[in-house]
């Protein structure tokens, strides 16, 4: 009897001991943590703030938020659309959401941009986008994205959608590209040659990825999901 | 005494090799090959684990009754697990989002519960560190080594940097994992069995 | 989607499309270790199975209780702890009930704690943030591809037996292989289901 007390109490200190020094570790990595997802957000939101073409920052440098409280202040109170479990927008199939908040920067020359965070199902679960959409007055337009979350996506496939060759397909679009609903190539069954895949992109809003994901559809689909539920949610929430 | 340490670092190179010889930490070992750098990372985090709980309990090693030497050994290896994962993700965030679900799962990388028993109990701290060190290097080696194959052959690179045109995706898929392994395994083997012959003839 | 057939998709998602050993990479240990004669095979996938659905309901529960406390960060130790205690506990039925599997099995057994199949799916159920029926269903599914796999592999190591293979491919080398094969072939089954 007294064998198995002792054995018990020896394993329960053991385990007592373990939890104390992860609770340690947990506290002491607990900002860090914080600080590195807040990167990954705030890095994602620069990128689409800035303009694909000149690599320059579309908003005043000084204004970009560095911590979570200075992002609260770009949040944009949508009127009509109220977020239920992170989600302030499905689209009508259900497939593609828009995540609550939602952001809005002022550019230097005076025009809107938009700072969204779309989700869709991709091959093992949800792939999130962040996108910048700029209006003007020619419309909305997409400025450009950064694929944040695909890790139940297959390595060397689907996976690959965070490579920024990749990503760089599916940006600018122009609105009429937007307005034409925006699909892989694979989905419109054309094969897009190099040079006309800006103009593709731009006036039929198709996407050419087949060449550079061969065998990987469901990802680059779940994006342009994303994306379209975006679009479709600017223009219902009147920011056209 | 020290060749007797250098032997204990250097058995889990070759000749113990953790995945071509002793089989162990299949697992984490074709899930994150598909990139040398993946590997490398796996590796990196895995030998952490390994040499800090072999230290550990080396160190208590006295203290465990045997009847829950099991337990008490998952549980110093979840802690050291936990400990890396949230040390990963607080500073290698990028790493840690690729390896994703597998850096918990080296909690159950039959190598290191391996070592706790068969050695990290039975020895003192010095040589159960260097054997936690030299199995590491030894399984971080074979992961870069299947990493590389991965790459080179699935994508054409090797780190990243472009080497050649060659792109056989089945080689970053499941089955190709399966198969590179399989084949160097085989090449292992292979050497491993010209040596014994070698070695058998030159002993007449 | 009716929840039935998401359920439904679930189970065949977790078993063919996703499964486990061939396509996750899970459980990769005992089936190289026990896929050497079909009737182990068979009795190993069945403790597993057991193991993977009593330990992904409790582990979901105790989740919620380690949410709520806000000590997820203890997820890892906790849940490894209750498919060791699981194991043990099977351990302790198979040698009363069938002392000729618990011996077949042999070091094996307690070696499905180490299965990262087990462990794996626990930590899948919370990740996918499945309800208590979709990590029921998960996990059969989950088992019954491992099942699947393992049995299947173990009738072509047993065929395999006769063959002549060339030294350094004898055992581990070209199973590894074979399970390429095998992994190609459930690669067709990819796209049967879309979430």
């Amino acid at each position: 009897m007294l064998e198995y007390l002792k054995t018990g109490f020896v394993l329960m200190l053991i385990t007592l001991i373990a939890g104390l020094g992860l609770s340690f570790v947990y506290n002491l990595v607990k900002e860090p943590i914080a600080n590195a997802e807040l990167g990954a957000k705030l890095q994602a939101i620069r990128k689409v703030l800035t303009d694909p073409g000149s690599g320059k920052l579309l908003v005043d440098k000084n204004t970009i938020p560095e911590t979570t409280a200075e992002l609260k202040n770009f949040e944009w109170e949508v009127k009509n659309f109220e977020a239920k479990d992170g989600i302030i927008y499905a689209s009508e199939d259900g497939k593609g959401k828009v995540q609550d908040p939602v952001y809005k920067f002022s550019t230097d020359d005076n025009r809107e941009i938009y700072v969204l965070t779309g989700q869709a199902v991709g091959y093992g679960g949800d792939v999130i986008t962040v996108a910048g959409f700029i209006s003007s007055d020619g419309g909305i337009s997409l400025n450009s994205i950064k694929v944040i979350e695909y890790s139940q996506e297959t390595p060397g496939l689907g996976a690959n959608i965070s490579q920024e060759n990749i990503q760089e397909r599916f940006y600018p679009v122009s609105n009429q590209g937007l307005s034409e609903n925006l699909k892989v190539n694979k989905d419109a069954n054309v094969v897009v040659s190099e040079n006309e895949i800006k103009e593709y992109r731009n006036e039929r809003g198709i996407i050419q990825v087949s060449d550079v994901m061969t065998g990987a559809t469901i990802t680059p689909r779940a994006v342009t999901t994303s994306l379209n539920a975006m679009y479709e949610f600017l223009k219902k929430a009147g920011a056209e | 005494m020290a060749s007797g340490n250098l032997k204990t670092l250097t058995k889990g190179f070759v000749s113990e090799n953790p995945i071509f010889v002793q089989v162990l930490g299949m697992c984490p070992t074709l899930a994150t090959t598909t990139s040398a750098v993946n590997g490398l990372g796996m590796g990196i985090a895995t030998t952490s684990v390994l040499i800090m709980s072999n230290l550990v309990i080396s160190i208590i090693r006295k203290v465990i009754p045997e009847k829950v030497r099991i337990p008490s050994y998952i549980v110093v290896i979840a802690s050291f697990v936990t400990i890396i994962d949230l040390l990963m993700h607080g500073f290698v965030y990028d790493l840690w989002k690729t390896l994703g679900l597998f850096i918990p799962l080296i909690v159950v990388n039959c190598l290191i519960l391996g070592r706790a028993e068969s050695f990290a109990s039975k020895n003192r701290i010095v040589p159960s560190f260097l054997d936690g060190l030299g199995m590491g290097l030894g399984f971080t080696g074979a992961l870069i080594l299947l990493g590389i194959v991965r790459e080179f052959f699935g994508n054409g690179t090797i780190f990243g940097v472009t080497l050649s045109e060659l792109k056989l995706f089945a080689m970053i898929l499941p089955p190709g994992a399966y198969i590179a392994l399989g084949l160097l395994a085989g090449l292992f083997n292979f050497i491993g069995i010209k040596k014994a012959k070698m070695k058998k003839s030159t002993n007449k | 989607m009716p929840e039935g057939t998401r359920l439904f998709f679930i189970f065949l998602s977790a078993m063919l499309v996703n499964n486990f050993v061939l396509a996750r990479f899970l459980g990769i240990c005992p089936f190289l270790g026990v896929s050497k004669k079909v009737d182990t095979a068979v009795g190993m996938s069945i403790a597993v199975i057991f193991v993977m659905v009593m330990a992904s309901i409790i582990t979901w529960i105790l989740n919620l209780l380690l949410v709520a406390l806000s000590i997820s960060f203890l997820r890892t130790v906790v849940f490894i702890l209750i498919i060791a205690s699981l194991v043990q506990f099977v351990e302790i039925f198979l040698k009363k009930i069938s002392p000729s599997l618990y011996d077949a099995l042999g070091i094996y057994l307690p070696l499905i704690t180490t299965n990262c199949a087990i462990l794996g799916l626990a930590l899948l159920n919370v990740q996918q943030n499945y309800s208590l029926i979709e990590t029921i269903i998960h996990s059969f599914g989950a088992g019954f591809g491992f099942a699947l796999a393992l049995i299947i592999f173990s009738t072509v190591r047993e065929r395999m037996e006769l063959y002549e293979i060339p030294e350094s491919f004898k055992g581990t080398a070209s199973a590894l292989v074979s399970a390429g094969l095998l992994s190609m072939a459930f690669m067709g089954f990819q796209g049967l289901v879309k979430l």
